[in-house]
């Protein structure tokens, strides 16, 4: 199905020409955002909501994209249903944000028309006064959903190919960390005024880190390898970068490998105090055994952590899956599935991200971080709420790592309008992910529609 | 578990802890009045509370500003969507039809 994507014509504006150039009125221009919307947010399969959010029979959460509202519905343990928010007497919508429809009716709070879970009309208030229709014409119009990744997945798009095709190669990355078993440990949310792409890519690359977050790297400033992280990108605009095998030393000397465990232990408390995520208390806590641990001659650091760490798994309950070395190696990587989803598996847990446009505003974005974990024996983590959003330069709720990043995005944004500056500068090898995520774009954008709009 | 005993009818309702009064009515067969089904939004399943208002739950924001609308806001009407309970309760409700 990916060929029915092929760019067809170039004529669309502002389009991608290479992969080391992004013409910057794709950041900003409003009719390039209205393209999007009727040619990508239409068609594309979309993360929108956690499955835990809708754990019982009537359980709704609402997704908007653009100017278009669905309502996810769990209808009964194992179906979900998308069903788009309008009601069909005169359109007002049925829900909003998420809650429970009881009874099993889904009613209008307009004129008090009804349906079932399963969307079949239950009900029309004065009947006898409206011209008979066909009880399917009353029936709520479904989009597309089914879930992966633990999250229900939707497509307003009804010949929209199947989501498993449409994420591939993505899940076959990441299941095996067993991302599906993990579970919400916090939720939150901040309004960037940037543009989609642009906030997206600040996370598609590592190359910022070195400038941007130096305490990541510990005072190595420049001598902190670009190299270090490999990025690859997939069919259908995914990417991913890790860090470059081999790139992990090997201890000599009992000396150097305290002074890693050292190290180690810092980074390690930077992730887990400022944000709660990829690195939990509970992991902070087994890497503070590593001290004290005894290594033999021929191990690294990073064996030993793995050792710990599972050691630890397997103790607390947690049912954290055997991994291959390749499968180890995605511990600490960025995964973009496209069009707006990120997955930052550590250990049993993982960061998430989920970018969407604000409707009319080419310049501004929602971005909504879930920090997610496999939940030891015993633990029930509930139906999760999210928090915010707050403001991106609000140092109460956010960490020194997301307020730098976020004060970037805010700053390019405004940069990109520089009458000098008609195209951002894209590497090759580190921003590779960023050519990718716009020429995914383009291949939408090449597409008209096939019904009309 | 608790029993809420509906006059005038005298329809007797056990409900189970951390559900609405409602939701136990429905799960028995009951028809009990609703428009907009348990979203506190209609008014029409409320009931008067006649005895044990102790056992049943405080009420939320969404439950005051709907209690709010009914005319004549006696102080012991309450909505069967919201209200919880954990002891025994006798309410006033016309219009509830029995299971079958």
């Amino acid at each position: 199905m990916t060929d029915q994507l092929e760019v067809t014509s170039g004529d669309e504006p502002f389009a991608m020409t290479g992969n080391t150039r992004v013409p910057t009125p794709r950041y900003y221009d409003p009719s390039f955002a209205v393209l999007e919307n009727e040619r990508l947010w239409s068609r594309t399969w979309q993360m929108a909501c956690r499955l835990e959010e809708i754990p019982s029979p009537g359980d709704y959460v609402e997704y908007t994209i653009c100017d278009q509202s669905l309502i996810v519905v769990r209808v009964d343990r194992d179906t979900i249903r998308a069903y788009h928010n309008a009601c069909r007497h005169r359109g007002t919508e049925l829900a909003k944000g998420s809650g429970s429809f009881r009874g099993g009716q889904i009613a209008c709070p307009f004129h008090g028309w009804r349906w079932n879970l399963d969307g079949t009309n239950s009900f029309v208030y004065g009947v006898e006064g409206f011209a008979p229709e066909p009880p399917a014409d009353l029936c709520l119009p479904q989009a597309q959903v089914d879930t992966w990744g633990a999250c229900v997945w939707v497509n307003l798009d009804p010949a929209a190919p199947p989501l498993l095709e449409t994420l591939d190669p993505m899940p076959s990355l990441l299941d095996p960390l067993g991302i599906d078993q993990m579970r919400v440990v916090w939720w939150k949310a901040v309004t960037l005024e940037a543009n989609w792409k642009l906030a997206m890519e600040a996370f598609i690359e590592g190359y910022h880190i070195m400038a941007s977050h130096p305490q990541l790297t510990q005072g190595e400033g420049e001598e902190y390898d670009p190299n270090a992280l490999a990025y690859s990108v997939h069919q259908n605009g995914h990417s991913s970068y890790v860090s470059r095998p081999g790139a992990q030393r090997h201890h000599r000397r009992q000396v150097d490998y305290l002074d890693e465990v050292e190290s180690l232990i810092e980074s390690s408390r930077l992730l887990c105090d400022g944000l709660e995520a990829m690195t939990l208390p509970r992991d902070l806590h087994v890497i503070e055994t590593l001290r004290r641990r005894p290594v033999g001659e021929n191990t690294s650091l990073g064996s030993e952590l793995v050792g710990a760490i599972y050691e630890h798994a397997k103790n607390a309950g947690i049912p954290l899956p055997r991994l291959a070395p390749d499968a180890l190696a995605r511990w600490g990587g960025v995964f973009f599935v496209f069009p707006h989803y990120f997955v930052l598996p550590q250990y049993g847990n993982a960061l998430t991200y989920r970018f969407r446009p604000v409707h009319g505003e080419p310049e501004r974005c929602l971005l909504e971080l879930w920090s997610i974990t496999i939940p030891g024996s015993g633990e029930d983590h509930g139906r999760p709420a999210m928090q915010g959003p707050f403001a991106p330069d609000d140092r109460e709720h956010w960490p020194a790592i997301p307020l730098q990043d976020f004060s970037n995005i805010t700053r390019q944004q405004r940069g990109v309008h520089n009458q000098t500056v008609p195209a951002t500068r894209i590497s090759h090898t580190y921003e590779v992910g960023i050519a990718n995520l716009h020429q995914e774009v383009d291949r939408y954008l090449a597409q008209p529609l096939s019904r009309p709009t | 578990m608790p029993t809420v005993r509906v006059e005038p009818d005298g329809f007797l309702i056990d409900v189970d802890p951390g559900e609405t009064l409602i939701e136990a009515a429905w799960r028995l067969g009951y028809v009990w009045p609703t428009t907009c089904y348990g979203q506190a939004e209609c008014t029409r399943c409320h009931v008067e509370v006649i005895a044990g208002a102790e056992h049943l739950s405080p009420v939320g924001d969404d439950e005051a500003t709907t209690l709010h609308l009914l005319w004549g806001r006696r102080p012991n009407l309450r909505l069967a969507c919201r209200v919880k309970l954990d002891g025994d309760v006798v309410v006033r409700k016309r219009g509830v039809r029995g299971p079958g």
